[in-house]
């Protein structure tokens, strides 16, 4: 049982995306967030890939659903569970080979999410100054949290600036009167961002 | 439900506490000062001129520069400078830590080391410690005080509060006669007194229905939108907005949003996910029956309070409490049933 278990932790110790995958992927997912960003939507692309097949993608869905928890990632977690319960397999085993590539760094809510699903490998663009939850406003990756799931690795920075000059581009069309003052401040912490990261 | 309602004594079991940030709640930090006594009194007030002019306390404001001294020889002593602002030395003399020909130090004895609390108390209790050490100035937040009195809330509102944990204790035991883990949440409009949902844990179906997520799309439904169906569940349940929505809200035409202005109450103090959803839901208020050991609102974090977010909400805990422990030990029987 002991030997088992070790094993088990090994190979997900193991399991990280190659250079190529992510380049690969990571471009997939900002062409996603082009897209969004097209459609006026917010840009933010989000993938979750098991054994080089997507298995869940997702936009964010807070306006048309009124519920302020569907961001990307979470509605893609629930394309994952979807396909595990129709592939008849198990959640865990499954999430335990998924990487997520994402364009923006998770909220602290999704990377929370993350944890409890056991999605080992998080590789995403810019910060996420205003809510991010891998570092820049709590580090939920890899806080001390037994009950909640399992830490997970960020692989952080991938075309950051680019993530960041779409976000820019929507709050400003987004907001050419100043309507919504939160858009305004977030146009603030991007441009931040920008700063700190020496772009 | 109905055993709970109006018994009066049942509001008595127990007390809501505010869960405060970090500052408020934490230990007073003391930082090391020279003071020496005023052996003349009639030279103190030329003295804490001189002193404030030319020696000022950095980061100190909240500390009174003298105190009255009881049982002493000398009637007062008088702050001096901070212990870290003087180079190390064998002898400290009075002379050696006033800046030469500033302060004229007659009527001033030999100096001494105090301990003096670092940073202006925030709430009652630092105030009390805090003054134990030396005298301390002290702006009041009233409503904090009576709040860790647990005395914030009348009888009326206790009563409310009462049944509407006792309804998400009810939707925690259903959830768990159906095998969910037994937490359950209620969201009210404390202004029309009205339950918006009620949910309890559903994460035998979905691993991330906890019973917050739930009752957040529950809202959602109830104003029109939300993603999931939870009808399998007939404990989890919402009132349509449009049925609730007041005449003066129909007249300004303002709609719900989310939950703004919107309470929660939930058995089990939430996890990260659920608090940070509750953030982006913009929740009024929140109350917990007890802490749970990753705790979000409280034990682990306290997002509530964090800085950097720009959304805060008040959090009392400790809401039926007894009742709401009681829900942790049908989890161990459930868990026990699973073979977990
Ligand atoms: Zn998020
Ligand atoms: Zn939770």
């Amino acid at each position: 049982m002991g030997t088992e278990e070790g094993g088990k932790e090994e190979s997900v110790e193991l399991f990280c995306p190659s250079e190529e995958e992510i380049e690969r992927w990571m471009a997939r997912a900002f062409d996603m967030a082009k897209e969004a960003l097209e459609n006026g939507e917010v840009p933010v692309g989000c993938l979750m890939v098991y054994k080089d097949k997507v298995v869940g993608k997702g936009r964010n869905e807070v306006n048309e659903t009124k519920n302020a928890t569907r961001h990307a990632e979470m509605v893609a977690l629930d394309q994952v569970l979807d396909w595990c319960w129709r592939s008849s397999l198990d959640v865990k085993s499954v999430c335990e080979r998924i990487a997520l590539y994402v364009t923006v760094e998770p909220c602290i809510m999704c990377a929370a999410a993350l944890r409890l699903l056991n999605i080992p490998v998080v590789v995403y663009g810019c910060r996420n100054e205003r809510f991010g939850g891998c570092g820049s406003v709590l580090d939920v990756s890899s806080a001390d949290l037994p009950h909640t799931g399992t830490q997970f690795k960020c692989i952080s920075g991938h075309r950051a600036e680019e993530a960041i000059d779409m976000l820019k581009t929507f709050y400003k069309q987004e907001n050419p009167n100043g309507e919504k003052q939160n858009h305004s401040a977030c146009l603030f912490f991007l441009l931040l961002t920008l700063h700190f990261q020496n772009v | 439900m109905k055993r709970w309602k109006g018994s009066p004594c049942d509001v008595d079991s127990w007390v809501a506490l505010p869960v405060l940030s970090d500052e408020q709640s934490q230990d007073v930090e003391l930082v090391e000062v020279f003071a020496a006594p005023i052996l003349d009194k009639k030279e103190t007030s030329r003295l804490v001129r001189e002193l404030n002019s030319l020696c000022p306390l950095r980061g100190l404001q909240h500390v009174k520069r003298v105190r009255p001294c009881r049982e002493k020889p000398h009637p007062l002593e008088v702050l001096v400078c901070l212990v870290s602002d003087v180079p190390q030395m064998q002898v400290v003399s009075i002379d050696s830590l006033l800046p030469s020909g500033g302060v004229n130090c007659n009527g001033l004895g030999e100096p001494f080391v105090v301990k003096v609390p670092a940073r202006a108390p925030l709430t009652r209790p630092q105030f009390e410690l805090a003054s134990q050490h030396w005298p301390t100035s002290f702006h009041e937040d009233k409503q904090v005080t009576v709040a860790l009195r647990g005395e914030l809330f009348s009888r009326h509102q206790k009563e409310r509060m009462h049944a509407y944990m006792a309804s998400a204790v009810t939707a925690a035991r259903d959830g768990g006669m159906a095998g969910m883990e037994a937490i359950g949440a209620v969201v009210v409009d404390p202004k029309t007194e009205r339950i918006i949902a009620v949910g309890h844990d559903c994460r035998c179906k979905h691993p991330l229905h906890h019973a917050v997520m739930v009752v957040i799309d529950l809202v959602a439904r109830s104003q029109g939108g939300g993603v999931y169906g939870f009808d399998s569940y007939p404990a989890c349940r919402f009132t349509s907005a449009s049925s609730v929505q007041t005449e003066a809200q129909t007249e300004n035409g303002t709609q719900p949003y989310i939950c703004t202005g919107y309470d929660l109450y939930v058995t089990r103090e939430p996890c990260v996910m659920c608090a940070m959803a509750l953030v982006h839901s913009r929740i009024g208020r929140v109350f917990y029956g007890v802490a749970s050991a990753d705790g979000a609102l409280g034990s682990k974090f306290k997002i509530h309070t964090q800085k950097d977010l720009n959304h805060r909400f008040e959090v009392y805990r400790g809401v039926l409490s007894r009742e709401c422990e009681d829900l942790n030990s049908m989890n161990d029987h459930i868990k026990k049933d699973r073979g977990e």
